[in-house]
């Protein structure tokens, strides 16, 4: 699905991404974890050719990504709120990503009614702006957006961090679904290691722009996981510390 | 504390990413602010003159006494509409062990620090020691320039005082404006009083009577204290913020665009974005006073065809000038969003183009009353109508590509100067130019029509070009894409 070959990202002399191979195949579902300034995001913005790298590139389904628009056919992101359009209603954005699918209103209306228990009933026909929407709704509307893309490709950056307690459980549902069910590649980051190996087959750990850990997801990944993030600590103790903090 | 305050508030100034602009601009801004000083001073100093040759047969302190309370109330207008509340800049401190007395008479004090409070004195400053201190002496004097001061605080306090009012509740700005139309039109239209008699009843009393400026003095005070428990009593952030009542907003369609596909949805959201916006909304809204433009140029019989050309030009165009200048900065906020999916880049053009071509038409059929000025004059708008959907759109979409700089749609369109850079300074040239080079030396070899011909067909062949032009533009985007998505992620 997605071949990653020496991609490099230069800020100010600092690598702040450097992956010298990466393959995800399709239908794995892939959790990338790492402390701020890991270079998740970037990596990210990179996949979705987003911003140039200085070296390397980025092959999805085989085609480069760069300047390429074949892969958006397939793929679904939501970062952050800078993907949505803020001064339009959820229904009219949803209609908006729905058309450019070539799906009509009563299409969209139909994906929207399956997805309506995630919604909670704080989206759809609430008489706001997006921008008017708590920062955990409009990443409801955001996912919400991708998932009515019916995307090959699924990526979301940090999609637990708004969201409350019974979202966080719903979407986890939704991406266990998408994956298991309809052969989804799901990438998703998060600092909640809880949840992203509940969810995610592998995992990538990285440090400083190198991916430094690459694992199938086991019973034992998430002590693992916990060790390397607890950094000296005795681990029970700071995995408890770990979930509070977020 | 407040000192603390004040650090913080000049740190803020000179940090802020409107500051940080290049050099260029800075340079430019300061240039219009200095000669637009030097105005102001100039009407100052010449006060006595202007004052003199407006009412010959008067006493000039008299007519001058006259005209202070008069200039306050448009002052207050003026202030209704353009002064900023110093509001929300407290956020960061409400939750933090500070006095709300120091926070709020922060937040009073800085109030004060507007260009507003500075004109009064020097509009009137000049005046009062050129004339009033060699006729009525030094008490006067500054008795006659305490009572200016007390009146702009009062004004300055009374115009936020609404403001904030206004913010909780719309109709508050209604009555404040249709009060101060009926006081206007109470002089001026059904003559029940002169607000240049009331005027001259203080001032001129004033002279004789130099304790009277106590009553603006105490006006100025209450009005501030006024304000003062006001925002006491308000401290909280949703009555500070400048949002207003929320109003249960509805999806809306625009069945015409659904005609045109793809192309149509992204004219119907930017059309959403530019009626949705305060500060795209002012540009459309400019756009329709510039369809009064031909009216001061055309009622003058000295005026020239060639003059013609440039109006024709700006009032079927004006929206093209006006908002195409910024784009793509409008939709900074989601380009990311518009970058990741599936939306052609030549789709994003021709949904610009569309747009362009609706709003320009609109335009040029809205100013086809012009058709008193002859039938001619209906030409020229219409060949500029061609130039400007061939050329302009064009130039102006060039320009996009080179623009980077985000712009943040929930602010205000007045003295926000955000998103300004040295690319709409460059983009004016050749505007302005273009059809000047053309038309010009055909009308100096005395072939008029032919010049509006040759205009009229470079129109026409960029317009059937136009996919060319598309696919040029799409590959100057193509290597410029990176450097603008990422300006447009600096906020």
């Amino acid at each position: 699905m997605i071949e990653i070959k020496n991609l490099k990202k230069i800020y100010n002399g600092v690598t702040v991404v450097n992956v010298p191979h990466l393959q995800i195949n399709k239908g794995e579902s892939i959790g990338l974890v790492g402390n701020n300034g890991a270079g998740k995001t970037t990596l990210f913005r990179m996949i979705l050719d987003l911003i140039r790298c200085d070296s390397g590139e980025v092959l999805s389904n085989g085609v480069n990504v760069a300047g390429g628009e074949a892969w958006k056919n397939y793929t679904a992101s939501y970062l952050d709120e800078g993907f949505l359009i803020d001064y339009l209603t959820p229904e009219e954005y949803f209609y908006f990503i729905g058309g450019l699918h070539q799906q009509n209103k009563a299409q969209v209306d139909e994906k929207l009614a399956g997805i309506s228990e995630f919604f909670n009933g704080e989206i759809i026909n609430k008489g706001k702006y997006i921008r008017d929407l708590s920062k955990g709704n409009q990443c409801k509307v955001g996912v919400g957006a991708c998932l009515l893309q019916q995307p090959e490709l699924l990526m979301l950056d940090e999609p637990f961090a708004n969201i409350d307690p019974s979202t966080q459980f719903r979407l986890k549902n939704i991406l266990k679904d998408q994956n298991k069910n309809h052969g989804v590649t799901t990438i998703v980051s998060s600092h909640d290691l809880n949840h992203v190996t509940d969810v995610c087959e592998r995992i990538l750990l990285m440090e400083k722009g190198v991916v430094i850990k690459d694992i199938a997801t086991s019973s034992s990944t998430l002590s693992e996981l916990e060790e390397y993030f607890g950094v000296g600590q005795s681990t029970a103790a700071y995995a408890v510390d770990k979930e509070e903090n977020h | 504390m407040i000192s603390t305050f004040f650090d913080h508030e000049l740190k803020a100034f000179w940090r802020s990413k409107n500051t940080g602009k290049s050099i260029a601009v800075k340079v430019v801004m300061g240039i219009l602010i200095f000669i637009l000083f030097l105005y102001v001073l100039a009407l100052g100093l010449f006060m006595d003159k202007i004052v003199a040759a407006m009412s010959p047969n008067e006493d000039l302190t008299v007519a001058f006494c006259g005209i202070v309370l008069v200039y306050f109330l448009g002052d207050l207008l003026m202030r209704l509409q353009l002064q900023e509340l110093p509001t929300l800049k407290v956020q960061p401190y409400l939750h933090l062990p500070v006095k709300r007395n120091s926070v709020v008479g922060y937040l009073a004090l800085t109030a004060l620090l507007s260009f507003f409070n500075l004109w009064p004195i020097i509009i009137f400053g000049p005046f009062i020691l050129k004339i009033i201190l060699p006729a009525s002496g030094a008490v006067t004097t500054i008795v006659f320039i305490v009572s200016i001061i007390a009146l702009s605080i009062f004004n300055n306090y009374l115009a936020l005082y609404i403001k904030r009012k206004a913010n909780l509740n719309g109709w508050i700005f209604l009555m404040a404006g249709a009060v101060l139309t009926l006081a206007t039109c109470g002089d001026y239209v059904w003559h029940l009083y002169s607000l240049k008699a009331i005027s001259y009843l203080f001032f001129g009393n004033l002279i004789i009577k130099p304790y009277l400026v106590l009553l603006p003095l105490v006006l100025s005070v209450a009005m501030y204290y006024v304000n003062f428990y006001y925002l006491k009593g308000n401290l909280y952030l949703e009555e500070l913020s400048s949002k207003k009542d929320v109003i249960r907003k509805s999806s809306t369609e625009i069945p015409f665009l659904n005609r045109f596909g793809n192309i149509g949805d992204l004219v119907a959201n930017e059309v959403k974005l530019i009626l949705r916006n305060k500060r795209p909304r002012s540009a459309l809204i400019m756009g329709l006073f510039f369809m009064f433009y031909g009216l001061i140029f055309y009622t003058n019989p000295k005026i020239g065809e060639g003059f013609k050309v440039f109006v024709g030009m700006f009032m079927t165009g004006i929206f093209i000038i006006n908002y195409g200048q910024f784009m793509f900065s409008w939709q900074a906020g989601h380009f990311d969003g518009l970058l990741v999916s599936k939306i052609k880049f030549t789709d994003f053009l021709k949904a610009k183009y569309l747009l362009f071509t609706i709003v320009s038409t609109v335009a040029f059929i809205l100013t086809t009353p012009y058709v008193y000025f002859g039938w001619r004059t209906v030409l020229i708008h219409f060949v500029m109508y061609l130039w400007n959907l061939g050329i302009n759109t064009t130039i102006v979409l060039y320009f996009a590509n080179r623009n980077y700089k985000r712009i943040d749609l929930s602010k205000g369109a007045s003295f926000n100067w955000e998103g300004v850079g040295a690319s709409q300074l460059l983009l004016s040239f050749p505007l302005i130019l273009f059809p000047y080079l053309i038309y010009l030396p055909f009308k100096y070899l005395g072939y008029t029509n032919a010049g509006l011909a040759v205009l009229a067909i470079i129109g026409v062949a960029f317009i059937i070009t136009r996919d060319f032009w598309i696919k040029k533009l799409e590959a100057d985007f193509y290597t410029k894409r990176f450097k603008i998505a990422e300006g447009f992620r600096n906020k």
